[in-house]
């Protein structure tokens, strides 16, 4: 648990770790609208090619980046499968008969054992699940043997497949954009840069120090309370307790016998907290000064430059 | 009028069983007390009724004069600082650094003179190389030793310690006792709460709780002399002074071998 990273930040060098985090929340928002303003594929795919130069100099690792956007995988893929399956614009691609029988439902289940067997190896993951995908389709298409369930056709339109590849395309490069600001910034400059933007927000009452203050505090505190939950279940396993077997009724007994001692230690730990920030001068509202500053150096102000003409650029574009 | 004055206090948390009972402390401007008793006799307890965090039930807490209530507590909380005895629960910066500013903060520091004094105190307790790093990355000592740095870099005229030194390796704890001892020479008053009596002895003063009480208050060469009083406390004295207590001037080394093997083993 020692180990535990938060958000996703990764040490390094290179321009963007340099970069203020007020011009990377602001660049980021600037580019993410410039993306959406773009209307065509080649567009999207020079704006792609524009920002995969950008990491090359800043020595970002592309692989790393493709790692911290797995999770968001899954959700390209539906989006492609959902423009694919329900936009019905312009001539007709493809039109395949698609039949449920008996020799369909048999490979489907074979290739989903084999799918699942392969997927414990842990690598070409995604590749195995474009492969699975594309043997159910087949399996359905030429495989109408035996008894048939149902039938029915399925149809891809040309416009379905420009918008699927232009939305996944627009999607993969806003990720991007995410990924490299969280990959590069810490959780406390991040906090801080978000304060400093939201200072002005104190005309209106709400006191972004304070509200940056508890972040970071938070921030502060999940591996302290991941490495406390492992510590009493752990506890509690030498105990004879199983968190992961047994019937419901007994699981969330568990949980339960886990969730009580981690409440009282946490009220306990705030309590001392904040007996600790009080001692130490603390008073809510009170000016402070800070040890942490933010700096606009020359890096910001080329990316400053860089990010005003894309967005020029896209708005030029789309005013065309 | 004493730097430290609580008169006739009592505190309780429950509002039934009084956690302390009447205590009487009066403590000069410059001295160097150590608080001893075992678990549970309110030192900790104490510690907190001194910077306001506890409210006495009755009588009175004053530091240089003022009494401390609702109202003065800010003002007297910048004359003391507190390291409690927990290190993973006064840990509020992300990093080292942001930590050990975090009290010099509050006090409206300036930045250059917070990095001065973080780079100082940093390298006082040991821990200028782990400056960027975060809480759940350092062990149970190296907390303490950031938890210390952040109190003495905010300079405050009286320091109060509740066992935080308790997880300090031997090197890093002389290390800091003898800079706690320039302090005291420099004219700070320093209140020791410990179990380790070798570190108690480091004072001129010793205070022994017991059950809520000051059972004795005294110069250490005066109570050295009543090794009753520590019985009766639960403290074991040091071996040395056990010895030269209880051997006289021309025991014989078989003597000696004797009461080692009888102290050591025997119990
Ligand atoms: N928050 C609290 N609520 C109720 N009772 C408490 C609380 N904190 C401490 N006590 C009780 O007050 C008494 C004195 O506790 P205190 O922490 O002052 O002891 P201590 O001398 O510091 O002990 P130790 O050597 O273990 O640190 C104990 O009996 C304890 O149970
Ligand atoms: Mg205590």
């Amino acid at each position: 648990m020692k180990n535990i990273v938060l958000g996703q930040y990764l040490p390094g060098q290179g321009f963007f770790y340099r970069m203020d985090p007020r011009t990377k929340i602001i660049g980021v928002i600037a580019l993410m609208v410039a993306i959406f303003l773009l209307e065509t594929i080649p567009q999207l795919l020079i704006a792609l090619a524009i920002g995969v130069v950008c990491m090359l100099l800043g020595r970002l690792s592309i692989k790393r980046i493709a790692k911290g956007m797995r999770p968001l995988f899954i959700l390209l893929i539906f989006t492609f499968f959902f423009q694919i399956l329900f936009n019905k614009e312009g001539s007709i691609l493809l039109q395949e008969t698609l039949t449920i029988s008996l020799a369909s439902i048999g490979a489907i289940i074979a290739l989903t054992i084999l799918w699942r067997l392969l997927a414990k190896l842990r690598r070409f993951r995604f590749l195995l699940l474009l492969g699975y995908l594309a043997g159910v389709y087949f399996s359905l298409a030429y495989l109408a043997y035996g008894y048939t369930f149902a039938s029915f056709v399925f149809t891809v339109y040309e416009r379905g497949v420009e918008m699927s590849v232009f939305v996944v395309i627009r999607l993969l490069v806003i990720i991007t954009l995410s990924t490299i600001l969280t990959l590069t910034t810490k959780p406390t400059d991040l906090t801080q840069g978000l304060e400093s933007l939201m200072r002005p927000l104190k005309v209106i009452g709400i006191r972004s120090d304070e509200f940056a203050l508890i972040i970071s505090i938070s921030l502060r505190y999940i591996p302290t309370i991941l490495d406390e939950a492992n510590k009493i279940m752990a506890a509690q396993a030498s105990r004879g307790a199983d968190f992961l077997q047994g019937r419901l009724k007994d699981k969330i007994r568990q949980i339960i016998s886990l969730l009580v001692p981690m409440f009282i230690i946490a009220f306990k730990r705030s309590e001392d907290l904040a007996d600790a920030m009080e001692t130490r001068n603390f008073i809510p509202g009170m000016k402070r000064t800070r040890i942490s500053e933010l700096a606009f150096g020359k890096t910001d102000i080329l990316a400053t430059l860089f990010i005003v003409s894309s967005l020029a650029a896209s708005i030029v574009l789309r005013v065309l | 009028m004493s730097h430290i004055d609580i008169r006739d206090m009592s505190f309780t948390y429950t509002g039934k069983r009084m956690i302390l009972k009447d205590i009487n402390l009066q403590i000069e401007q410059g001295e160097w007390v150590a608080i001893l008793g075992h678990n549970g006799s309110g030192k900790s307890t104490l510690a907190k009724t001194l910077v306001g965090l506890l409210e006495p039930a009755q009588g009175t807490v004053a530091i240089a004069g003022t009494i401390i209530t609702p109202e003065t507590t800010p003002a007297i909380r910048k004359q003391i600082g507190i390291v409690f005895q927990n290190p993973d629960n006064q840990f509020v910066g992300v990093t080292v650094r942001d930590d050990i500013a975090f009290g010099m903060e509050n006090l409206c520091v300036s930045r250059e003179e917070m990095l001065e004094r973080i780079a100082f105190f940093a390298k006082k307790v040991g821990m200028e190389k782990y400056l960027d790093k975060e809480p759940a990355s350092l062990s149970g000592g190296q907390k303490q030793r950031v938890a210390i740095a952040g109190i003495l870099a905010m300079q405050t005229g009286i320091m109060i310690f509740d066992e935080a030194t308790s997880m300090l390796d031997p090197y890093a704890r002389e290390d800091l006792m003898k800079y706690i001892r320039q302090l005291h020479q420099e004219g700070l008053t320093i209140i020791m709460i410990t179990h380790e009596i070798e570190e108690a002895l480091l004072a001129d003063r010793l205070v022994i709780m017991k059950e809520g009480k000051i059972f004795a208050d005294g110069r250490k060469e005066e109570l050295l002399k009543q090794p009753e009083v520590f019985a009766q406390s639960a403290l074991v004295m040091p071996l040395a002074l056990q010895m030269a207590m209880q051997l006289d001037d021309e025991a014989t080394f078989g003597e000696v071998k004797a009461f080692l093997w009888e102290s050591t083993f025997a119990k």
